[in-house]
């Protein structure tokens, strides 16, 4: 990925945010600057920005190379299934499932990974939840934890 | 006088059982969270910003909280500087060139004892600056109008992009795309819903602390799957674990001057604990003369760039305290959470809420203090927690960060919007976009914007009036030169290089 294609994306979003921004109108105005001149000057910005990007990008090599894909997929899926799951399974079991994935891409055997995990979601639950009375959901444990 | 007594009213505040003991958990805290790799003051405070929010902190007691882990985060990054070669957080960069030579010199106990006293030093030296220049600063600020206010943070946003280097054209951008986010939601003046989408999560706009978790920590996650340093070469510290005065006396006056420096380049918009480092290293290095140990453990070199990033950090103070513009990164952070307890802060803030101000600044010497107490006998401690490894570290980072996202609506959509700004901050980290000024556009934009209307409002629509004021003419006429000056003396020395 280079400065080019960050460039573009910026560009694109611009067109984008300037599309969505023409249409703003405040239905009865006391001031002569409305709701969209703000974002349109953003976009306007945003689009020089991005194109000054495609003209003179910086030489730089292609940083994917470096970083190591696999585990990156993991850790992003890990992080999103965890905030899906984050509720429906209840904070301790989701830390623990979460945990794996992410402990293995840091290096960790699922072992280790694991039991780290179950001794996080219940020591932070129950340090949060019991002790500081910030309610974390409980989900599936809810019969043992209490609460919803 | 009057000061005096306002700041003996913050230590009123300040030395409350309460928020003695919350700078002390703040300050430990902050030191760890420094000392860890990767880690830095706005990891720190925006995990721990929710959390101070959840647990209904009064908002003076959550500001020492975080005021205390952002002084301890510029504590302990010096510790992981000088034991294992990897910098605990940007501001200590510096600190490893000579303290990790120190370190294997058999000098490791007192560099550390050194740079916690540096470190002291000028956090000291720049909370006394605050207390001597802040309120000058609120009084001249109070007689700002929007059109003034608009070019001040005009000016911020020069400053950031001129200051940052090797690439001021993505730093402005990074600006451009917080200061879009921040459009996000309704708008106040018309009712108009901008950027939501349809979606009644976002009616409210973007949550900052989302945004903020997403950015820094999910990111900085994702990061920290490329390095792989190990803490097997981490350097026992031995022999004394304590300087001695001639130590002390040899590096008295780099340490005053770097503070002072220090503080001055905190107080700049923008410009934060890493630059004001690296000034104060070079200009130590060059007055040191010709025949110094710079880069092969001088003790100078391990003092200076500490006391540099501490007075830095309390420096950036001024600017959010005073005139309601952040100076660093992490005082942008920080008021966001101000934000949260609905304060705005700004010059009026002195003169309505003067405990909290007051409060703050006080609680400032005394989380020095506190600093200074924990950092010279606990540093083993500290070390050995150095050596957690990062398969349990980053679980609990994320399940933390999550926590305090969740705290504050109690929704999956805060969760996955998280998730997402991680990966979108990842992406533009590693296209080498600045965070910073991406979290100042996002804090400052409604008031940017806000003011900006205002301003034309008074005049029907005429731009002249950003341009009337002899203020406003002197801001616009800095940032001018702060976006040109830099650029300039850039093409100059490597003109010189040649």
């Amino acid at each position: 990925m280079s400065d080019r294609v960050l460039g573009v994306a910026c560009v694109v979003v611009a067109a984008g945010m300037a599309w969505a921004a023409t249409d703003y109108a405040a239905p009865i105005s006391y001031e002569p600057v409305g709701p969209r001149a703000f974002p349109l000057l953003l976009a306007t910005l945003m689009g020089i920005g991005g194109l000054w990007l495609i003209v003179r990008p910086s030489l730089r090599g292609n940083w994917l190379r470096q970083v190591p894909l696999q585990s990156l997929a993991f850790a992003v899926a890990a992080v999103f299934a965890y905030a899906l799951l984050f509720e429906t399974l209840g904070f301790t079991l989701a830390t623990t499932v979460m945990a794996v994935p992410v402990g293995m891409a840091f290096g960790g055997s699922w072992k280790q990974a694991l039991a780290g995990g179950l001794g996080l979601g219940l020591l932070l639950f129950l340090g949060f939840d019991k002790l500081l009375d910030v309610v974390l959901p409980t989900g599936l444990l809810s019969f043992i934890l209490g609460g919803r | 006088m009057e000061t005096l007594q306002y700041l003996m009213t913050g230590f009123g505040v300040a030395l409350s059982t309460t928020n003695l003991m919350v700078a002390a958990i703040g300050a430990l805290v902050g030191t760890i969270v420094g000392m860890l790799p990767g880690l830095g003051p706005i990891n720190g405070v925006a995990i721990l910003m929710p959390l101070a929010f959840a647990l209904k902190l009064p908002a003076e007691t959550a500001l020492i909280l975080l005021a205390a882990v952002y002084m301890g985060c510029e504590f302990g990054g010096r510790i992981s500087s000088i034991l294992l070669n990897v910098p605990g957080d940007a501001g200590a960069i510096m600190t490893a060139l000579d303290g990790y030579p120190m370190a294997r010199q058999g000098l490791g106990g007192v560099a550390l004892s050194i740079s916690a006293w540096s470190s002291f030093v000028g956090s000291f030296i720049a909370t006394c600056g605050i207390v001597m220049f802040a309120p000058l600063l609120a009084r001249w600020a109070l007689a700002f109008g929007p059109a003034e206010y608009f070019a001040l943070m005009c000016f911020a946003f020069a400053c950031i992009t001129g200051l940052m280097g090797d690439a001021p054209v993505k730093a402005a951008l990074a600006a451009v795309i917080g200061l879009s986010l921040a459009t996000v939601g309704l708008d106040s003046n018309s009712g108009v819903y901008r950027f939501t989408g349809g979606d009644v999560h976002l009616s409210d706009g973007i949550q900052f602390i989302v945004l903020v978790i997403g950015l820094f920590s999910i990111s900085e996650i994702l990061l920290m799957l490329e390095q792989h340093h190990s803490t097997a070469g981490i350097i026992k510290a031995t022999g004394r674990s304590l300087f001695n005065l001639k130590e002390m006396a040899y590096t008295w006056w780099s340490t005053i001057r770097s503070s002072l420096v220090g503080f001055v380049v905190g107080v700049l918009p923008g410009a934060g604990a890493t630059i004001a480092s690296a000034i104060t290293y070079t200009m130590e290095k060059r007055l040191a003369g010709p025949d110094n140990r710079f880069g092969d453990g001088d003790i100078r070199g391990v003092a200076a760039p500490e006391a540099a990033n501490n007075a830095s950090a309390a420096g950036s103070f001024v600017p959010m305290l005073t005139l309601g513009v952040p100076g660093s990164g992490t005082t942008a952070v920080m008021m966001g959470a101000l934000a949260l307890y609905n304060i705005t802060p700004g010059p009026a803030l002195f003169t309505q809420n003067p405990q909290l101000v007051w409060g703050l600044i006080a609680s400032f010497f005394v989380a020095n203090f506190l600093l200074l107490l924990i950092n010279i006998p606990l540093v083993g401690v500290f070390a050995r927690m150095l050596q957690t490894p990062n398969w349990l570290l980053v679980p609990a980072i994320l399940s933390v960060s999550a926590v305090g996202v969740y705290s504050v609506h109690a929704t999956t959509f805060d969760l996955v919007l998280m998730s997402v700004f991680g990966v979108v901050g990842y992406l533009l980290r590693k296209q080498g976009v600045p965070m910073a000024p991406l979290i100042l556009g996002f804090v400052l934009g409604d008031m940017m914007e806000q003011n900006l209307r205002r301003a034309l409002s008074i005049t029907d629509g005429d731009v002249g009036i950003l341009v009337e004021s002899p203020i406003s003419i002197g801001l616009w006429v800095l940032s001018a030169l702060m976006l040109v000056v830099p650029p300039l003396m850039r093409l100059r020395a490597r003109a010189k290089a040649r």
